[in-house]
């Protein structure tokens, strides 16, 4: 099991490097510098910017540069943000952007089962039929469309939440809906699935048969079965709710890093797109070793190891 | 009651208590305004963008600023004169002028920011605003100490600027930021944290109170300003796209913002006209063409292209958004100068295309030879149309557009560069006529993205600016665009009008054209 483990860490690592390395890269080739603008710049004052952020440095030391101070925890100073270093800007957006993450979760989860048992346990029926087509529609719509949509309604026209920005927990309401929605149906229509297929299964016949109360029979017998899928489920989904919020971020003027990310590469901002990046990583190679863990301990193929 | 009775009744009471609750905290009333995006820096020396100008200058005051008309009045200095030959201004400081920490501001605290602007140490990217100064330049490369820059105090109260050639919009170039004054001892005590709110120090109207990026930036009334001023407490949220500002306008959290979607400008005349504050910013939206190499280096082949637009049509049939058609380079706003415009302008436009298709056959092309060109714009909705529009123009006299659009930093990149045939390009500023003629100047850089060189044209330059006199230096100019405007090195198409929705509850707002308009200025209506 250690070995499996230190295996799988030393992979994570080696990712993590990899994907620092080739953004890093990446990040210079592409056109367009940090100071470019539509004004041309004249030489000395272009040299006093690039010694100011080290950029008059060749590639690899530069490179270097960074990874020294990365090692630190250092995410340097903002190219375009200048009275921030990239370590205040990412402090204060990760709150931002986890909040919004681990709501939308919840409510997929908690809003998706609730949807799921209920078309389950009507399969056919026009309750369910209305049910899954409603799901089938979430997920066909993009955020980007239901954001707006839930913005007009919501904000324009009934005035219950702000159309945006941040500061209270009603700001957060049309977010975290925007971003849930699709899962809520992902959801819905996996514990569907699970209910209707548990229907027939001989515990549940027996549990009826034993007079037991609905609310039992569903809680206690089917919900657990149906639910299995789930657990596999929620991995791949938290890393879609990371990378959703960058665009429901954008919609709603929610200062999250995902903001960051976005104006930062629009920017040629190196630096805070590379912490960023650096901080989505990390995440994302947390929870695949926690996965990972997770998997090691519940098979002992993998115990043994 | 029944408990649904019980919360429509408070419901109705919350409605009702708002207004009221609004009315008696009218003292702490934050007015919340949406700007064009996130600011950068608030340092004044390290800033380049419009969307920080605005905060700055309610930040902020120099030596001259702003009246709520958007005017050039006296700012830190009540008066000034120059010398016969426009080499040396000398300005007399307010006696009152504080910082808002209650230390006293003089004359040499102008001295250390002019001298900081030009530090190679600060990476100033608009240090060249200042270029104007004595020395300005070599101490900016590092080849001159601080010391040899043209500034100076005589005394607390007096401060002189030394010139190396003489520059009469001196006074409207003092509004920009780079000019302002920063804290020194503040700046001393701090080093680069001293841009943090809890470090800030300034000599504007208002103070720095609290920056959340990308949520918004807190503006608190200085107790040391000057003046009293009505509303104490400002936030400036960045608004990135209109959509998002205008529904955020619409639900009552934003009191003004700088843009809204223009498909909404017929909606908007009905529904908010009061709100509705149009203006004509000072600006040029213009076609260059790459004079350096075919098929644009032949006038004809601009010419033609040039005659086959009509900007009427692009304003007032496609882009509908009130901008004002352009037939000068250099804006027809620009106060005491007569921009000369196209010869074609005032031809019926059968007679344009019809020259514009002899033009083209002249210089060999025609139906069996059809011109194919590429023409770029930066991305957007907006863009698209008007550049089909601009295509199905040109194809009237036989060429054919194949468009090429990219986002706007990889756009001017590209222009920069000379890696283009034809492309939109824009210019927005001062009140002269200098800062877009001198775009033409074959040894200004790569901001003449076209590469357009005339010698005739670089000379009556050159003499218009070693020229004191406004009258004469425009007179100069004058002549210079004449000349150049049967070049066609670039096709003028409309100056942009900025629309703002301004919530009612403002009072104090003009439009102008620098759209600037200072928190200090405005009040609140009811």
């Amino acid at each position: 099991m250690t070995r499996y483990l230190l295996k799988r860490l030393t992979f994570s690592l080696i990712t993590l490097f990899a994907v620092i390395t080739v953004v890093f890269f990446l990040l210079r080739i592409a056109p367009g510098g940090p100071f470019d603008g539509e004004r041309q710049l004249p030489p000395e004052i272009e040299a006093n910017l690039k010694a100011a952020y080290n950029l008059d440095e060749p590639l690899y030391r530069q490179f270097a540069l960074y990874l020294g101070r990365l090692v630190t925890g250092d995410l340097g100073p903002s190219f375009r943000q200048k009275d921030f270093d990239v370590n205040e800007l990412v402090s204060r957006g990760l709150p931002v952007s986890t909040a919004l993450g681990i709501s939308a979760l919840l409510l997929a989860v908690l809003a998706g089962m609730a949807v799921g048992t209920l078309a389950g346990l009507h399969p056919g029926k026009p309750l369910d039929v209305w049910l899954m087509s409603l799901s089938n529609l979430n997920l066909a719509i993009p955020t980007i469309v239901a954001g707006p949509v839930l913005i007009l309604i919501f904000a324009v026209f009934l005035r219950w939440v702000p159309a945006g920005g941040s500061g209270t927990f009603t700001h957060f309401v049309l977010p975290v809906i925007a971003l849930a929605l699709p899962y809520v149906a992902a959801v819905a229509r996996l514990i569907r699935g699970g209910i209707v297929s548990a229907g027939s299964e001989p515990h549940v016949t027996t549990a009826r048969a034993k007079g037991l109360s609905p609310g039992r029979i569903v809680g206690f017998h089917m919900l657990p079965t149906a639910s299995i899928p789930l657990i596999s489920f929620l991995g791949p989904a938290a890393a879609g709710l990371l990378t959703g919020s960058v665009v429901v971020e954008q919609i709603f003027d929610l200062p999250g890093i995902g903001r960051y990310f976005v104006q930062g590469a629009l920017a040629r901002d190196y630096t805070l797109v590379m912490g960023v990046v650096v901080v989505y990583s990390t995440a994302i190679l947390l929870f695949n070793f926690l996965a990972d863990v997770a998997y090691g301990l519940v098979d002992p193929r993998i115990r043994a190891l | 009651m029944s408990r649904r009775a019980i919360a429509q009744f408070i419901f109705a009471l919350t409605v009702a208590l708002v207004p009221l609750a609004d009315a008696l905290s009218a003292e702490s009333r934050i007015l919340h305004i949406g700007n064009a995006g996130e600011p950068e820096t608030l340092d004044p020396h390290r800033y380049n963008l419009r969307l920080e100008e605005t905060l700055l200058n309610d930040l902020f005051m120099g030596l001259t600023t702003f009246d709520a008309q958007g005017r050039l009045v006296p700012g830190a200095a009540r008066s000034w004169g120059t010398s016969d030959d426009g080499l040396t201004w000398t300005f007399h400081l307010r006696d009152d002028l504080s910082w808002s920490d209650g230390q006293p501001l003089t004359a040499d605290d102008f001295v250390y920011a002019f001298r900081r602007l030009q530090d190679p140490a600060t990476a100033a990217s608009l240090a060249y605003f200042m270029y104007m100064l004595d020395n300005a330049p070599d101490v900016n490369a590092g080849r001159a100490p601080l010391t040899a820059l043209g500034v100076s105090s005589d005394g607390p109260h007096t401060l002189i600027l030394k010139l190396s050639r003489p520059y009469p919009y001196l006074l409207e170039r003092l509004l920009y930021p780079t000019a302002f004054p920063v804290p020194r001892h503040a700046i001393e005590e701090h080093g680069d944290l001293w841009i943090k709110p809890e470090n800030w120090v300034s000599n504007g109207a208002y103070v720095l109170a609290d920056w959340q990026p990308q949520a918004h930036v807190h503006l608190r009334a200085n107790p040391h300003f000057h003046t009293e001023v009505a509303i104490s407490e400002v936030q400036y949220h960045p608004v990135v796209n209109e959509q998002g500002g205008y529904n955020r306008f619409r639900n009552g959290e934003l009191h003004a913002i700088g843009s809204f979607p223009v498909g909404e400008l017929d909606h908007v005349r009905e529904q908010y006209p009061d709100e509705l504050r149009m203006s004509d910013l000072l600006s040029m939206m213009y076609l260059v063409f790459n004079t350096s190499a075919p098929p644009f280096d032949d006038v004809r082949i601009r010419e033609a292209l040039s005659r086959a637009i009509d900007q009427r049509v692009l304003t007032d049939k496609v882009l509908r958004s009130g901008n004002k058609p352009a037939f000068s380079f250099a804006p027809a706003l620009i106060d005491s100068y007569n921009a000369v415009e196209l010869a074609h302008a005032s031809e019926p436009f059968p007679d344009r295309i019809e020259r514009a298709r002899s033009l083209m056959q002249e210089a060999g092309y025609g139906a069996d030879k059809p011109l194919n060109i590429t023409l770029r714009h930066v991305a957007g909705l907006e863009g698209k149309k008007v550049n089909l529009a601009i295509a199905g123009m040109w194809k009237q006299i036989g060429v054919n557009t194949q468009l090429h659009q990219a986002d706007l930093r990889n756009h001017f990149a590209d222009l920069r560069q000379g890696n283009f045939e034809v492309a939109w390009a824009g210019w927005v500023g001062e009140n002269n006529a200098e800062h877009y003629l001198t775009l033409l100047q074959s040894d200004i850089g790569n901001v003449n993205y076209g590469r357009f060189a005339l010698n005739e044209y670089d000379r009556l330059i050159d003499q218009a600016q070693s020229e004191a006199s406004l009258e004469k230096r425009n007179q100069l100019l004058n002549a210079a665009e004449s000349v150049v405007v049967h070049h066609h090195a670039v096709v003028p198409l409309y100056t942009t009008a900025v629309r703002r929705l301004v919530s009612s509850d403002i009072e104090g707002w003009y439009e102008n054209p620098r759209d600037m308009h200072q928190v200090r200025y405005l009040s609140w209506g009811r």
